[in-house]
């Protein structure tokens, strides 16, 4: 018996599943991403957009029912969307975390949002107003004269807004608040939808031209007589052959609801809103082409063109 | 080794058999002693009563009929000249306290409340601040329970260590008795009563403990749950068990004292027991609203008290805020507009001083101090403003105070089960604590309250009560003591504010990955022990554990450092030098490590021959320190009765160091984080949350894994205390939850997957 067991049964052997290894090549692309990582650490504000992110998604999602801790519950007859205890109205989910980080007074935040909302309705009815007025034909080019002309003032507005994000940022990166970050860092999907047109008609233009760079780079680049191998980096750049192309925005070639959506809106309702929202964050009043101190914009006669004539 | 264990606990044995010693000795003394004077019979033995006041006159309890007596038989006991409990005559400062006693509130019912306790078994007291009813009450309760000619006890629960030591004090003062003796104290880990106790101050945690032995709670004829209107954690959860033991103990009485009117919901709560409420002394207070909402809540607050003290008559200011940081600059800023105001002869002077949890002792105590005269006879009035976080709404009463200025903001500390964050974030208050706060302003006289949000607001936004603690916590302590009381179906616990379904699951899952609940949701072994540790479920495992890794001596320690508040010392004005001082003790392995440094230096003969000043010299807080030190003796007296081994690795052993990590390990392998990337940051395992090193920590050289004891969202994510740690112990210690198919796909996994890859073709080449 005991002899028994000291041979080896191999015919009882077992394979082990082989250990998963990394091969040579999924090795590489993980060595390259490390570099790369490396090579552009994350901003600071980035970081913190991603911790935020990852903490607003945790929070809002609840503890799965395949949790142990479900189980052992179950066996006391807890079900899904159950409440604890005797009492009708207990908890069901977990007190919500809310992060603070100005230092505005209790109910000053529903009052902006309240006044905005009041606007916002404001601006939606005059639009309509006007859509349901264009009946005759002379109402119609009148319509449409207001239109083209709201669309140069809609175009202007957005030029404003992007500027006053400029100086916006360039004021933070002065004050030491952010790394100092060009507008053109922003990925598209993170400008706000009002001018969100203008930046992306800009950079599908931007990406043309760079393309058609490229193309003539790679030209030039096969000609024998220019393929110099001793060209170090300041020879290329110097000679307009960068070889480095620019990372091009991914998401210009993205579908983008949320801007279709928007552009779908009658010009003057469009206007109406970037108008609003220059005065809500900036205190900046279109009409009046000049920025306010404060909230209370001391001398600007009101939202609507007509109140500056 | 041997022979170090032996040094090492020599001190403490010591200690142990002292009062052990000391302990036998009270117990022979004070029962010869009392018998004697309890009884008729034997009071000559006493020499003192049998001087001063005929041999039976110390019976004056003795046509008392329990449950049965009057404030008017009350009243002649009262006045003596024997006392009834100690048989001893009364002193003069007795009679003058209890002239001063009976002009308080709740005196003049003192029937009406005998009347209705007798009657009832359980009954709600409502008494507003400055009633006497924390003082009281368990006294009236006293003289009709007789607790003492039954071997019973009347227990007073109290939310706060403090409180219950200093109310205890107070009334053994009052009743004329020896602290320890006929009136007590019992907080965690400082047990101030005696045999012949029979009046007992406690925390409500440690009436918690209490039943985890005992469920029916078979020591105490009368329970009164003082400020109930807190809803502390174990005040909720005896609530909930009381409610149980009344049904079983018909002749256990329950009193509900709470400091609000909102007792109704207490009331339902216990099957509609009557209610009786006594008023408070307090007068009106006047309450302003801003016309708008503030843009900026702290600059209002300043403008608020500067106004107020140019313009406002003779009276104190209290402003509310929300930290320290933000109390301190406001303070400063505060001293010098008034500087300003006062040399433009515009108002009198003004002092000003912060208040908040972590300011050592002696500032706090500056808050009492008079307010400064005016600069001349008859000119503008002087006056003293408080800055306080709301440590002044409930826990400290400061007399003088007439006008509060409340912004409505206070930080709340709130666990949340989904991503196991403890968050400690600026959010408004709630109705009742709102008008708590203006209470304040009413104590002495008519005062003022102004409140930096329009009425509307306050009706609109702010919720009735503040949410009860049970809602705001991690329950795993709380599952364990429940498991241990007995409990077994905790989803139908009748609790007065069930927490959230996944509040418990999470506690559940925590408490069964740390091996103290089988799957079926049963207490295990090692969990009916880990229930004798007062203690974090984490961190009794931990302890539990550490004979394993031959380094319970250390781990002891540490877990006693870890119970106590901050033993680090930064003073806003000498920064760079604590820091500089805290650098002698670091260890480039992480904080934990730095602790135990600190605390062996702190033992070391030459810290010890004048403590006190070796700490202040290193910046560390004696108090903690001390208290760390008594932690330690208590938890070790746990240790020794459930026989887990004491030993340590000796110290110049390679292993010293790695080993006590491994042990910390053993607890912590739940709370770990992965460095991502290069920079400060790491990943917390499993909830992938992006976090921070908090700045306090020494962490030498980059650490791809750190195990941390606290998750905490303020301004940022930060992990605080924490120490490095080798991924391979993760999967070696604590290989369930380290399962890797639980784990989500990503740079974790895949780092872990490869360490254990590593570690298998080791051990197969080891086979080999």
């Amino acid at each position: 018996m005991a002899a028994d067991d000291e041979e080896e049964d191999y015919m009882a052997m077992v394979f082990e599943d082989a250990p998963k290894q990394e091969t040579s090549l999924q090795r590489r692309a993980r060595t390259e991403r490390e570099i790369q990582s490396r090579a552009h650490p994350k901003s600071k504000a980035e970081l913190e957009q991603e911790a935020e992110a990852a903490r607003e998604a945790g929070l809002s999602t609840a503890i799965d029912t395949s949790s142990k801790g479900f189980k052992m519950m179950a066996k006391f007859g807890f079900k899904d969307g159950d409440t604890l205890g005797k009492s009708k109205d207990a908890r069901r989910e977990p007190i919500r975390v809310q992060v603070k980080d100005d230092r505005s007074g209790i109910g000053l935040e529903s009052q902006k949002k309240r006044k905005f909302r009041e606007r916002m309705e404001k601006a939606a009815q005059e639009a309509k107003r006007t859509k349901v007025e264009e009946g005759d034909y002379r109402d119609r080019v009148r319509q449409e004269y207001k239109d083209k002309q709201d669309e140069r003032e809609f175009r202007n507005a957005q030029k404003t807004a992007e500027r006053l994000q400029e100086q916006q940022l360039e004021q933070a990166a002065a004050d030491g608040k952010g790394r100092v970050k060009g507008l053109a860092d922003i990925p598209l999907k993170q400008i706000n939808v009002l001018w969100r047109g203008l930046v992306r008609h800009r950079r599908e233009k931007e990406r043309k031209q760079e393309e058609a760079r490229v193309r003539q780079n790679r030209l030039a680049s096969r000609l024998p007589m220019l393929g110099d191998d001793e060209e170090d980096a300041d020879d290329k750049m110097a000679l307009g052959r960068d070889t480095t192309v620019t990372v091009i925005d991914d998401d210009l070639d993205d579908d983008d609801p949320d801007l279709e959506a928007f552009e779908e809106l009658p010009i003057a309702e469009r206007l109406q809103k970037i108008v609003l929202h220059l005065q809500e964050t900036q205190y900046y009043c279109y009409w009046c082409k000049q920025q306010y101190p404060d909230a209370a914009m001391e001398g600007c006669p009101g939202i609507t063109e007509e109140e500056h004539d | 080794m041997a022979e170090r264990r032996k040094d090492f606990d020599a001190d403490a044995d010591a200690d142990y058999d002292n009062s052990n010693r000391s302990a036998k000795r009270v117990k022979m003394d004070s029962n010869g002693y009392s018998n004697a004077t309890k009884n008729p019979y034997l009071a000559h033995w006493d020499d003192e009563s049998t001087k001063s006041a005929p041999a039976n006159s110390s019976d004056v309890l003795y046509d008392f009929e329990r449950h049965a007596t009057t404030a008017k038989q009350a009243a002649v006991a009262e006045d003596g000249p024997i006392n009834p409990f100690t048989g001893k005559t009364l002193s003069s400062n007795y009679m003058k306290i209890l002239r001063k006693r009976r002009d308080l509130p709740v005196h003049k019912q003192r029937d009406e409340f005998l009347s209705l306790y007798q009657k009832s078994q359980i009954l709600v007291f409502v008494g507003e601040t400055g009633s006497g009813k924390t003082t009281q009450i368990p006294q009236f309760v006293c003289y009709d329970d007789l607790p003492h000619q039954n071997g019973k006890i009347v227990a007073c629960t109290q939310p706060r260590r403090v409180a219950a030591m200093s109310v205890a004090q107070r009334v053994a003062e009052e009743m004329d008795v020896e602290l320890g003796e006929h009136v007590g104290y019992s907080i965690r880990f400082e047990d101030k009563t005696g045999p012949d106790t029979m009046l007992k101050y406690m925390t409500d945690g440690m009436l918690l403990r209490e039943a985890m032995h005992d469920n029916n709670l078979t020591r105490y004829s009368t329970i009164i749950l003082d400020e109930a209107h807190e809803r502390t954690l174990a005040t909720d959860i005896l609530m909930a068990l009381l409610k149980g033991v009344v049904q079983r103990r018909k002749d256990l009485k329950l009193i509900i004292m709470s400091a609000t009117l909102d007792a109704t919901k207490f009331q339902s709560y216990f099957h509609s027991a009557p209610l009786l409420a006594v008023p408070g002394r307090t007068h009106t207070v006047e309450i302003f609203y801003t016309p708008s909402p503030e843009r900026d809540y702290v600059e209002a607050a300043l403008r608020t008290v500067l106004q107020i003290h140019s313009t406002e008559g003779e009276g104190d200011i209290l402003l509310f805020l929300t930290g320290e940081e933000e109390i301190e600059d406001a303070c400063r800023k505060i001293d010098m507009e008034a500087q300003d105001q006062l040399q433009d002869g515009l108002a009198g002077p003004l002092k000003v001083y912060p208040l908040y949890g972590t300011l050592p002792p002696a500032q706090q105590q500056k808050i009492f101090s008079a307010a400064p005269p005016p600069l001349k006879p008859g000119g503008r009035p002087g006056r003293k403003c408080i800055v306080s976080t709301n440590i002044a709404e409930t826990s400290l009463t400061i007399d003088g105070i007439v006008y509060v200025v409340d912004p409505g903001f206070s930080k709340q500390k709130v666990y949340n089960p989904r991503i196991r964050v403890e968050s400690l974030l600026v959010s408004p208050i709630s109705k009742a604590s709102a008008q708590q706060r203006a209470g304040r302003a009413g104590r002495t006289r008519p005062g003022k309250c102004f409140r930096l949000y329009t009425e509307d607001a306050f009706k609109k936004e702010l919720i009735e009560q503040t949410y009860p603690e049970i809602l705001r916590s991690n329950l795993g302590s709380t599952v364990l003591e429940l498991k241990k009381l007995g409990v077994e179906d905790l989803v139908h616990f009748d609790l007065m504010d069930p927490p959230a379904p996944e509040t418990l699951m999470r506690a559940l899952e925590e408490l069964n990955f740390l091996a103290c609940l089988d799957d079926e949701g049963d207490l295990t072994h090692l969990g009916r022990m880990a229930a004798e540790f007062p203690l974090d479920p984490a961190l009794a495992v931990m302890l539990i554990a550490s004979p394993e890794f031959y380094c319970s001596n250390e781990m002891l320690s540490l877990t006693a450092l870890l119970s106590v508040p901050q033993v680090f010392v930064r003073p806003a004005n000498n920064r760079q030098r604590a820091d500089e001082m805290k650098g002698l003790f670091a260890h480039s392995d992480g904080d934990h490590l730095t602790l135990l440094n600190v605390y062996h230096a702190f033992k070391q003969p030459t810290a010890q021959e004048n403590p006190k000043q070796w700490c202040h010299d290193h910046f560390l807080s004696y108090r903690a320190l001390q208290q760390a030190d008594n932690v330690r003796l208590q938890l070790k007296r746990i240790m020794e009765r459930t026989e887990i081994e004491l030993m340590s690795t000796p110290f110049e052993d390679k292993k010293y160091y790695e080993n006590i990590r491994r042990a910390l390990v053993a607890g912590f392998f739940m709370q770990v984080a992965m460095r991502s990337g290069t920079g400060k940051n790491y990943l917390t395992i499993k909830d992938d949350q992006t976090v921070l090193l908090h700045p306090s920590t020494v962490l030498g050289q980059d650490s791809e894994w750190v195990v941390y004891n606290e998750f905490v969202l303020t301004n940022k994510q930060y992990i605080r205390t924490v120490t490095a740690v080798k991924p391979e112990w993760l999967l070696d210690i604590a290989p369930g939850y380290y399962d890797l198919d639980t784990f989500k796909k990503g740079d974790i996994k895949s780092t872990l997957q490869r360490v254990l890859n590593k570690m298998n073709r080791n051990a197969a080449g080891k086979k080999k």
